[in-house]
């Protein structure tokens, strides 16, 4: 049984942390500094979140021309917010799998940082195990 | 004479790396190079020596930080810019680049797992380092384990029957650190740190391995002398010694549950940097070859109007271009692409090397009797292109691991 019992409530959980991360006052504006298209590709449940370049969140399927492309399940993207899983580590071992220039994944990570903070208290909240 | 850039789509950026490492190669690199290639190891690695000084004016330029990205003070150059960077760096001395390819390799990691504790530690220390004092190593070759430490994926990685020999063993909430890296780490007799590939669990050979960023200016450590070899002589390679070293609980991050697919992707990135460097090495000797061949008068006129040399040039020339082609193609996509499809970039490597093995054979050929002497610096480039068939993975055992790794892929 996975985590998010379907795609609503996974864009649920998952499109109320990356608002929190867009509209962090530090992690905001340096995202639409860097100029960049995100698009998380969520396999069971099946969905697509996007960030835009001005780091709007985006539910579903988008128009876009993604910079970076991160592929991974609902599972996993629920472990990695919960940092029991490292990114380079699930980058490794194809748990993530990642399109996209290195240099700018690796210019991403520490943007994520409010975002794992936020996360188990929007999990706890949504009734997702922590 | 350049030559001839066939992407019609390199950037501005592109093309002022191309031509500012291009010219820092030829003007210092090479001429470095060339008289460090006669001095002992010795001497090459004490303070002063023409190596530092060159390292130094690398650091200044901030040539170490290629792979360290802006967000950190790094060159943050994009995968088609780190290719060309490669490329022209080993254009003039690929032992230099070598050097500062390991040079970030503690730095590398802490960036990858960004944590704000190993950033403080590893990456700004060397970012803002412009006198080459901080400098990593790869520390995984060892006395009894060269190219097989590197076959991830095959059944052999995962057999008891071997592993790693430097152990690290938790004390006290530390680890110790016991057992002897080979003469082959590059960086090894003036590293201020390793990225140490260690052993934490033997009964899962290789697989039972981890990676610990170490402080080698510690009490428990010691270097052997530096190595005296063939080719590559301006890069110090030397043995590293552990006996009873500490390494904080930290440092240690990589454990055997992610080692291999780390090793695997690590592999990936140093394989693709193997195919830049020796594509350099073959343009460098095709260049001096092309040059040589207009000058030297044979049988009443220059040897390039004799046709015999005119086709030989032009087997060098296919070469080169292939090699440019494929290791370009093979880094952009890797570095576009996590995990790497480690095949390519091991394909990239091999190829490469022997593109660059081929070509400067071919040149000391053209060259003749002069290209047998110290005094033409073709000959020094076919014992840098030979070294590199055997460094960073043996051609064979790669190839018997990239052989793996495709059928794995259609199973």
């Amino acid at each position: 049984m996975p985590v998010f019992e379907s795609t609503e409530k996974m864009y649920d959980v998952l499109g109320t942390l990356f608002n929190v991360l867009a509209s962090d006052p530090v992690v905001g504006p340096k995202y639409r500094e860097s100029n960049i298209v995100i698009k998380f590709t969520i396999t069971d449940p099946d969905g697509f979140i996007w960030l835009d370049r001005d780091a709007k969140v985006i539910c579903g399927p988008a128009d876009l021309k993604p910079t970076i492309e991160m592929t991974l399940s609902g599972d996993t993207c629920h472990q990695f917010w919960l940092q029991s899983i490292s990114m380079p580590v699930a980058l490794a071992k194809g748990r993530i799998k990642a399109k996209g220039p290195l240099p700018k994944v690796i210019k991403l990570l520490p943007l994520l940082k409010p975002a794992y903070a936020a996360y188990p208290g929007i999990a706890k909240k949504h009734g997702l195990p922590v | 004479m350049p030559y001839t850039e066939l992407n019609l789509d390199l950037t501005e950026e592109h093309r002022l790396i191309k031509r500012e490492v291009h010219d820092f190669a030829v003007e210092v690199l090479r001429p470095a190079s060339l008289e460090l290639d006669k001095m002992s190891p010795e001497d090459v690695t004490r303070k002063g020596s023409p190596y530092w000084q060159c390292m130094a004016q690398a650091y200044r330029n901030n040539y170490h930080t290629v792979l360290i990205s802006d967000e950190y003070g790094g060159l943050g150059l994009d995968p088609l810019g780190v290719h060309i960077f490669w490329e022209e760096l080993s254009y003039g001395s690929v032992g230099f680049a070598v050097s500062l390819g390991c040079s970030c390799f503690s730095s590398f990691y802490a960036t990858l797992l960004c944590d704000d504790y190993l950033i403080e530690k590893f990456v700004l220390p060397f970012v803002n380092c412009k006198d080459a004092s901080v400098m990593s190593c790869w520390g995984i070759t060892e006395p009894a384990h060269g190219s097989d430490n590197l076959m991830t994926g095959t059944p052999f990685f995962r057999d008891p029957c071997a592993c790693q020999e430097v152990r690290a063993v938790k004390k006290r909430g530390k680890w110790v650190l016991n057992g002897q890296k080979s003469a082959w780490v590059s960086n090894g007799p003036i590293a201020s740190d390793a990225a140490l590939f260690v052993n934490l669990d033997p009964g899962m050979g290789f697989a039972g391995g981890g990676i610990a960023l170490v402080d080698l200016n510690q009490k428990g450590i010691s270097r052997g002398k530096p190595l005296n070899k063939m080719g590559q002589r301006e890069l110090p390679q030397g043995e590293i010694f552990f006996d009873d070293a500490v390494c904080p609980d930290e440092h240690m991050i990589i454990d055997p549950e992610s080692y291999e697919a780390i090793t695997e992707l690590t592999l990936g990135h140093a394989n693709a940097t193997m195919g830049a460097y020796f594509t350099g090495v073959a343009q460098a000797a095709y260049d001096m070859a092309m040059e040589y061949s207009r000058d030297r008068v044979q049988g009443g006129k220059p040897l390039c109007q004799h046709q015999m040399v005119q086709s030989r040039l032009f087997d060098m020339f296919i070469a080169i271009e292939t090699a440019r082609a494929f290791s370009r193609s093979a880094m952009v996509f890797n570095m576009n692409t996590t995990p790497p499809l480690v095949q390519y970039s091991i394909a990239s490597k091999v190829y490469c090397t022997e593109a660059a093995f081929k070509v400067t054979s071919e040149a000391v050929q053209l060259f003749g009797g002069h290209g047998l002497t110290k005094d033409a610096p073709v000959e020094k480039l076919f014992r840098d292109a030979r070294a590199g068939m055997i460094e960073d993975g043996s051609n064979d055992s790669l190839s018997l691991a990239a052989g793996e790794m495709l059928l794995r892929e259609v199973q």
